[in-house]
């Protein structure tokens, strides 16, 4: 078409007088490959004898809707000269309203139309054989992605580009009732792109593309890419894919449905050993899936979390998560939701980098169907919650109606003893409600001296059972029925009302009430290193609360009973260290300094009390003594009484007093 | 703040013989604490303060002192418990929480206020308003971050309501500290409020 203006046009200089001649053509709408041209005026200047004439084409409009481009008021000026072949060359500036400033070429012969766009660097050519007029080949050098703004919107109306750089050839075919076709292979590199909202971004990416891209007429556009890509990272809603250097195959084979939603029949995505994903989908024009079938696979999944899970995994809290093994899954997603999932576990190990928990050897399979009853089972070799270790599970499970249950009791040996777990139940988070997980639990001969080591604490021996029938998780809240009973000290403390808040989560908080029956107090002594007391120790801790794994509330009652055959002596060390921590003077029948002659004493009570409420402990004791309280009642020669007088104790500096006492590191002064 | 309701209380004596004791949320008490723990993580140096001192009167005290007897031989000292319901923030939990969310907002989140990306909830916590004014990397972290102190905030309204004693005062206490993270918040800020954003 062009051609054939311009031919008209020369025509047309060639009737008119020998002078310097112009002649102008009006055109209201050139149509050619794709492209529409409105309100076109082409004057052509030639004067007399020269060997170059001046060609100005304006065009009101461009407008290459398929393309998704239109530009108002463009203007093209060059000099126009003869060439070989019959043809006309002219190269001159293009502009467009507040377009940069570009460069058109144009060669135009009977056989071959070549134009060739250029400016800041980069280069698009494009080349028409007039013996192939549907189809044009495109060259790209350096184009600035940006440039396929307009194309990008067609196929993703929130996408921006921000930067990145085309190189390759293209194929535009354009036949008369036949789609529109794109065929190109490209390289890109330093790619950025992202929706409006931020929620799907690309940084950075260097890719080679293959890309088949059809417009049929009325109906949706066809998509496939092939894509191998190096470097850069991939956000899609919460999911962060960082690629290395190591190259990605994917795949994608798209296609447009009514209100611009993508039905993706194929999509392939092969990382190495890290992963592999083949599948099928239904996008909505947001990206969001409406349904998704996949099936993924990783032979090792050590650069799994650092790749595509850091995402997820800072949002849970478990940034840096660790993990080994393989793992392969098939998912189903319909309407939004998880209609069912087989994932299968080899060899796995889960390592939190906080320490918190540690599962090895992670094996069997997980299923899950919302709609149809489905078995499955999970073992691991052996792991550690808090410190503490717990051996070998294989928990049988069924799911059935999106509740994830234990099919039948699991055991699991601990700290020198055995737990078992009975009717697990975990159901998945829903509309409206969270997590919900509830379990029962019976505890048989678990080893204190273990637990003890494993937490820090001064070690002593002993042993914890007890029956949970039901506790319930949700709500980041754990409650637990029923009791556990700890057998330590030659006597018994009966643990009740058990919960927890936060278990995983900021500041985990316990709960519970204890209840101390006859336990031996020498033992306790000799265990806190307080010096030594023989006797029975009785009472309860109710209330009591620890955030982070310090107390912060407890209301506390604990005093001795006598029993037959048991002495009740109290040593001086011991006498010490309770005026020292409760800041309590002893008084005794002899005078105070006279109390170093004596190795212990005979009492006939202690008891001491101590509610403790924001940091503050309020003390009591046996009874009232003048303005402070008794703490011990002596018996026999020389009769001690040990009296405190501060009631409000700062409870940090108890603390501080307690662990001073532990370390033997105490002045006690005596009056 | 334990107050037994003058007339109502006398009215309903002499209509059914009953006495009701209501305890108030210390709304006053709640904002001070709210106030003092807020331009402690956001940094006070903006906006002038009152001195952290017992003001007088039992009304405006929010962080319980601890006084120590200076008498006290062994280092134990004798402290205030409080006898009325007051809010306290000072438990070692909150603390911990509290310098956690002081560098967490000065190390990662502060400069994510200023560019507009985030910005404080009608619920007490951080919503990403913005993402794509972050780089694609950063706003893993950030996310992260947000995720992480979201938490945090949600553990704090929780341990001040049951470290005073009333885990029921919880959502006053998350709405108390919603609105103070908008009242400190620096000029150029974004909240939420009825359900759209504005800037301060």
């Amino acid at each position: 078409m062009p051609r054939r203006i311009l031919a008209l046009l020369l025509l047309a200089l060639a009737a008119l007088p020998v002078q310097a001649r112009t002649a102008t053509a009006r055109v209201d709408r050139i149509s050619a490959a794709g492209v529409e041209l409105e309100h076109v005026v082409v004057r052509l200047h030639w004067p007399a004898g020269a060997a170059q004439g001046e060609l100005q084409v304006d065009a009101g409009r461009v407008d290459a809707a398929e393309f998704g481009y239109r530009f108002d008021r463009v203007r093209w000026r060059c000099p126009l000269s003869r060439t070989a072949l019959d043809g006309w060359h002219c190269d001159g500036p293009l502009q467009g309203s507040g377009g940069a400033p570009l460069r058109l070429a144009l060669d135009l012969s009977p056989a071959i139309t070549d134009a060739v766009l250029s400016g800041d660097g980069a280069r698009i050519a494009l080349h028409r054989n007039a013996a192939t007029p549907d189809a044009t080949q495109i060259d790209l050098t350096r184009v600035p992605l940006a440039w396929a703004q307009a194309l990008l919107a067609q196929a993703w109306a929130d996408g921006r580009v921000g930067k990145g750089i085309v190189d390759g050839q293209a194929t535009l075919e354009t036949p008369t009732a036949r789609p529109l076709r794109i065929d190109a292979r490209l390289a890109l590199s330093q790619v950025a792109l992202e929706s409006r909202d931020g929620s799907i971004a690309i940084g950075d990416l260097r890719a080679r593309l293959d890309l088949d891209y059809r417009q049929p007429a009325n109906a949706g556009a066809l998509l496939a890419i092939d894509a191998t890509l190096q470097g850069g990272e991939l956000l899609y809603g919460n999911t962060y894919v960082a690629l290395t250097d190591a190259p990605v195959h994917a795949r994608v084979d798209a296609r447009q449905l009514a209100h611009g939603d993508w039905d993706v029949p194929h999509l392939s995505w092969q990382d190495g050993d890290a992963l592999a994903i083949e599948g099928a989908a239904t996008l909505a024009a947001d990206g969001t899936p409406s349904r998704l079938e996949l099936a993924a696979r990783s032979a090792t999944l050590e650069t799994v979390p650092a790749r595509y899970l850091s995402g997820w995994l800072g949002l849970a809290g478990l940034s840096d998560l660790g993990l080994e093994g393989a793992f392969d899954a098939r998912l189903r997603v319909e309407d939004g939701c998880l209609a069912n999932i087989d994932a299968a576990f080899h060899d796995v190990s889960v390592l939190d980098p906080r320490q918190r928990f540690r599962i090895e050897g992670l094996d069997g399979d997980l299923r899950h169907a919302a709609d149809a009853g489905v078995e499955s089972e999970l073992r691991w070799r052996q792991g550690q919650l808090y410190g503490l270790a717990f051996g070998a599970i294989r928990l049988p499970l069924r799911s059935d109606g999106g509740t994830l249950r234990l099919r039948e009791p699991a055991d699991l040996a601990m700290l020198g003893g055995e737990v078992r777990l009975e009717g697990f139940t975990l159901r998945l988070p829903e509309a409206g409600s969270s997590l919900r997980i509830g379990f029962g639990l019976a505890l048989d001969g678990l080893d204190l001296g273990q637990l003890s080591r494993a937490l820090g604490w001064p070690e002593f021996g002993g042993t914890l059972s007890g029956r949970i029938p039901s506790a319930r998780y949700a709500d980041e809240r754990l409650d637990f029925d029923g009791g556990l009973s700890v057998q330590a000290f030659d006597g018994r403390i009966d643990v009740d009302a058990l919960s927890m808040e936060r278990p995983f989560g900021v500041a985990p908080t316990l709960s519970a009430d204890l209840a101390l029956h006859d336990l031996d107090l020498l033992a306790i002594t000799e265990v806190f290193d307080f010096g030594s007391i023989t006797g029975r120790l009785h009472g309860h801790i109710g209330g009591l609360r620890l955030v982070d794994w310090s107390a912060t509330a407890f209301d506390a009652e604990l005093h001795t009973e006598p029993r037959k055959g048991v002495r009740q002596r109290i040593s001086q060390r011991a006498v010490q260290d309770i005026s020292s921590v409760g800041d309590a003077s002893f008084v005794s029948s002899l005078q105070g300094r006279l109390i170093g002659l004596f190795d212990d004493f005979g009492y006939r009570r202690i008891g001491i009390a101590c509610r403790l409420e924001n940091e503050v402990c309020r003390m009591s004791g046996l009874h009232s003594a003048g303005n402070g309280f008794t703490i011990v009642e002596g018996a026999g020669v020389p009769k001690l009484q040990v009296v405190g007088f501060n009631r409000d104790v700062d409870w940090p500096t108890l603390l501080e007093r307690l662990a001073a006492v532990a370390t033997g590191d105490v002045a006690p002064v005596v009056q | 703040m334990r107050r037994l309701v003058g007339m109502p209380i006398f009215i309903a004596l002499a209509l059914c013989a009953c006495v009701t004791i209501n305890v108030y949320f210390p709304a006053a008490e709640a904002k001070e604490a709210a106030r003092q723990f807020v331009e402690k993580v956001i940094g006070d140096d903006a906006q002038p303060s009152p001195p952290a001192a017992t003001p007088p009167g039992d009304g405006g005290m929010a962080v319980r002192g601890v006084r120590f007897d200076p008498l006290a031989l062994l280092g134990i000292g004798s402290a205030y418990a409080q006898s009325q319901p007051d809010i306290t923030i000072r438990t070692p939990a909150i603390q911990a929480i509290q310098s956690r969310m002081e560098q967490r907002f000065n190390g990662t989140l502060r400069p994510h206020f200023d560019s507009g990306a985030l910005g404080f909830g009608q619920d007490g916590l951080v919503v990403v308003r913005d993402a794509s004014a972050l780089a694609i990397k950063d706003r893993v972290a950030v996310n992260a971050a947000v995720a992480d102190d979201n938490r945090d905030r949600k553990a704090v309204y929780r341990e001040i309501a049951v470290a005073n004693g009333h885990p029921e005062w919880e959502d006053q206490i998350r709405d108390v500290f919603a609105r103070q993270w908008i009242a400190s918040a620096r000029a150029g800020w974004w909240y939420q409020q009825g359900g759209s954003w504005k800037q301060k």
